[in-house]
């Protein structure tokens, strides 16, 4: 049989409940069973005492009884009277001597067995005896004494020969033993007694504290019994023993099972409740213990289904000190580890993002979060703006893919010395492009860098343009820097920004540029003044550009002076 | 009906030898008798009596005594031909008080001491069981018997009886533990002057069930 349990929590709890209800069940069933064992032990073992003693007390009586009638027979009255075959007297006689000794019944037989007096019956003479046995054990000279049946009523007979000298009759005396010497026993013994005759398969309840019918029972029921055994009779289950007390006769004790079990009863009662309530404290034990157990898997199935579903936000709170809490608590960290992970990921995916339009530095500052960088802010920067000479013409006449491999290899050539001198390239503008220094990331010398980067850009470039007029393009390189303040900040729209900066340093720059011819670099004077120390520059201004009202001092910068070696 | 008794057997061994070698023989005659028991062995107390054929001369009996000594009767069994008159004298040193109830002759000497003035005539033939009222086990036996001819067994189961005028008697033996039934039966026996005859009797006796005497309570005196 497969059971399937929908939750931990019930099968916890009804394999729990189960198991202890089986011990408990099985504890109470084998002190059950014991206890009425050794009740029935118990009152077996009455039944056999009393059975015993009664046995014994009879035997007792037996005895005194048979003393008192050799007494009787050894008087000479009576020998005198039976002697003569004096009936009157004889009857007489044995009266007078029955009550002397308290006996029941007395009776004279002579030596061929047939009554000659009889205390119950005083006319009765020249029936047979009715324990012919008896009289054949007295004979012999045995002790003669049994339980007979005379008539309907029962009696321990005792004979003795009544000598004269030699024997001349037989003097039977006996006491009853009917209803009223079982109504003693049981006030005794507190059992109930019965006298009962079997022979030949014949059962005859003569005496019985029972009642009418019970005793019916008895006879049909004692039919099938031993010794001892169970009856079932009004009023339950009786405990019984059959004890003989003559040839044919039997003594039958009997209890109610009922009646011995009744002490154990309250105890059994009480085991019962001890087992019940046991049974209700597991199932409490049980189903908070499954509490335990359930809350905190539930909670964490909760929050790795969050997670599952993307949210990494997620802390389990399982305050256990015990395996679940150790659980939630690698739950917690690995948890933690997706997030930094997702975070990293988010971050790179960003940066990545950044990268393709903006220089390293932005991007990484920008992926760092810092999205302030883009608002818009005013700084002092140093502006390059750099192109192709011709390139326009070249543009219009050469092949379009010898258009792109050029420009590929310029671009190639030019943008990582961009990155090199950390700039920020701000764009590019076909043939060229604009290159910003301090900002977003402020730089000690933006305008050093910026001259620095525009000589190497034009010496890279001027073995780009040898090898170009080698192919038949007469291009030149010219670039322009200029410093000043401009207002730096994210312009563009939803989808598409850019990181811009306007300004007259922009103009001024991108003018300087146009001014300047293959191989030139045209700086502003306040450039000039910046990297003085550093380049050789000679001066090519004042110069009228369009946009500014008054000319412009503009420097050429022809190369890097020769920097002193850093001492070691 | 001899043979369902099974009684008597009678094994009579008769041996008829005219004697005339001892001038001392008279014409008289004399039997031996014998009598055992159904294993063989000798019977004590036995009387072999022989009854003459026609009547019997009636001369005056002589006294018979019946003792009582050392509490007990003495002897066992006295046989006495009918009209003896017997005496018992009480030889111990306490009193007795002797009774019959026997149809032969009922009797009784209450408490008495010595020997009573006069003696108890047995007039009817017949045995006369003796008892003693306060000794449960004093038993003794008269038997009375019509023929004056009677011996009792010695311990060996032999008796003689003499002085027997030849002829052919009727024997019959008696034992107070005898069958009842066998008492009335009678051997023919023949008597011849000068030789013995013989007739022995085997019996079927009652197992002995007096009562048993028992010793005195020790130290004690008397009893």
């Amino acid at each position: 049989m497969a059971v399937h349990f929908r939750s931990f929590r019930s099968r916890l709890v009804v394999v729990f409940l189960g198991l202890f209800a089986l011990i408990q069940a099985t504890g109470y069933f084998a002190v059950t069973a014991f206890v009425r064992a050794s009740a029935r032990h118990t009152v077996d073992d009455e039944l056999r005492l009393a059975s015993t003693l009664f046995a014994r007390q009879l035997d007792v009586r037996t005895q005194q009884l048979v003393a008192a009638t050799r007494l009787l027979s050894g008087d000479f009255a009576l020998k005198t009277a039976v002697a003569t075959a004096d009936h009157a007297t004889t009857a007489s006689v044995l009266e007078n001597h029955r009550q002397r000794v308290d006996a029941d019944v007395l009776m004279l037989a002579a030596l061929d067995g047939h009554v000659v007096a009889d205390t119950q019956r005083p006319a009765h003479h020249g029936v047979p005896f009715p324990a012919p046995r008896l009289l054949a054990e007295a004979e012999a000279g045995r002790d003669a004494s049994d339980v007979v049946a005379i008539g309907s009523n029962l009696y321990r007979l005792a004979v003795v020969p009544l000598l004269a000298p030699e024997p001349i009759a037989w003097l039977a005396a006996g006491f009853a033993i009917d209803d009223r010497a079982a109504a003693d026993l049981r006030r005794l013994s507190g059992l109930h007694v019965s006298f009962v005759a079997r022979r030949d398969g014949d059962v005859v309840v003569h005496a019985s504290t029972l009642g009418a019918a019970d005793r019916r029972t008895l006879a049909s029921g004692l039919l099938a019994l031993g010794a001892a055994g169970l009856l079932e009779l009004d009023g339950g289950e009786h405990l019984v023993r059959i004890e003989p007390v003559g040839r044919d006769v039997v003594v039958v004790l009997q209890r109610p099972l009922a009646e011995a079990l009744a002490p154990y009863d309250r105890m059994l009662l009480i085991l019962l409740a001890v087992a019940a309530a046991g049974v209700l404290l597991a199932l409490l034990g049980a189903a908070l213990v499954a509490r335990r157990v359930s809350r905190p898997v539930l909670t964490l199935a909760r929050g790795a289904r969050r997670v599952a579903a993307g949210d990494f936000d997620v802390a389990v709170k399982v305050p256990q000190r015990d395996e679940l809490g150790e659980l939630a608590r690698t739950f917690n960290e690995m948890v933690g580890g997706l997030r930094e992970r997702e975070r990293v990921r988010d971050e790179l995916e960003r940066t990545a993002k950044l990268k393709r339009f903006f220089s390293p530095q932005l991007a990484d500052a920008l992926s760092a979060g810092d999205e302030s960088l883009l608002a818009s802010h005013r700084r002092q920067i140093t502006v390059v703006f750099c192109d192709l000479r011709g390139f326009t013409a070249f543009a219009e006449a050469a092949d379009p893919e010898e258009v792109m491999r050029l420009l590929h290899e310029y671009h190639a050539t030019i943008g990582p010395l961009v990155f090199a001198n950390e700039g920020t390239l701000e764009r590019f503008t076909g043939d060229g492009l604009m290159v910003f220094f301090n900002d977003p990331v402020p730089c000690p010398d933006p305008a050093a860098r910026a001259v620095r980067m525009a000589v190497a850009m034009r010496d890279a470039v001027a073995t780009l343009l040898a090898e170009w007029r080698r192919r038949g393009h007469a291009l030149g390189f010219g670039t322009g820097i200029a410093m000043g303040d401009a207002t730096i900040g994210r312009i563009g729209f939803e989808g598409r920004f850019d990181y811009a900066a306007i300004g007259t340093v922009t103009n001024l720059s991108a003018r300087l540029c146009q001014e300047a011819r293959d191989g030139q670099i045209l700086v502003s004077e306040p450039v000039h003044a910046e990297v003085e120390s550093l380049v050789e520059a000679k001066n090519v201004g004042p110069l009228p550009l369009r946009g500014f009202a008054r000319p412009i001092v503009v420097f050429d910068v022809l190369g890097l002076r020769p920097q002193p070696t850093e001492p070691p | 009906m001899r043979r369902a008794l099974a009684t008597i057997l009678g094994a009579v061994t008769l041996t008829l030898l005219i004697p005339c070698l001892t001038p001392a023989q008279t014409d008289r005659g004399r039997l031996d008798v014998l009598v055992k028991d159904e294993r063989g062995k000798p019977v004590a107390d036995a009387v072999v009596s022989l009854t003459p054929p026609g009547a019997i001369a009636g001369p005056p009996r002589p006294g018979a005594v019946m003792d009582q000594q050392g509490k007990e009767f003495v002897p066992l069994v006295l046989p006495v031909a009918v009209g003896t008159p017997v005496t018992f004298p009480n030889r111990d040193n306490i009193r007795h008080h002797v009774y019959s109830f026997s149809p032969a002759k009922r009797f009784e000497l209450p408490l008495y001491i010595g020997t009573p003035a006069a003696p108890v005539v047995f007039d009817t033939p017949g045995s006369v069981v003796l008892g003693c009222n306060i000794h449960d086990w004093m038993l003794g036996y008269v038997y009375v018997l019509a023929t004056p001819y009677f011996v009792k067994t010695a311990e060996d189961g032999k008796g003689r009886i003499g002085e027997l005028a030849p002829g052919t008697y009727e024997a019959r033996v008696w034992h107070p533990r005898l069958r009842a039934e066998t008492e009335k039966t009678a051997t023919p026996v023949t008597i011849a002057a000068g030789e013995p005859g013989q007739v022995s009797f085997v019996v079927a006796l009652k197992p002995d069930r007096r009562p048993i005497r028992r010793p005195n309570y020790e130290g004690v005196q008397g009893n």
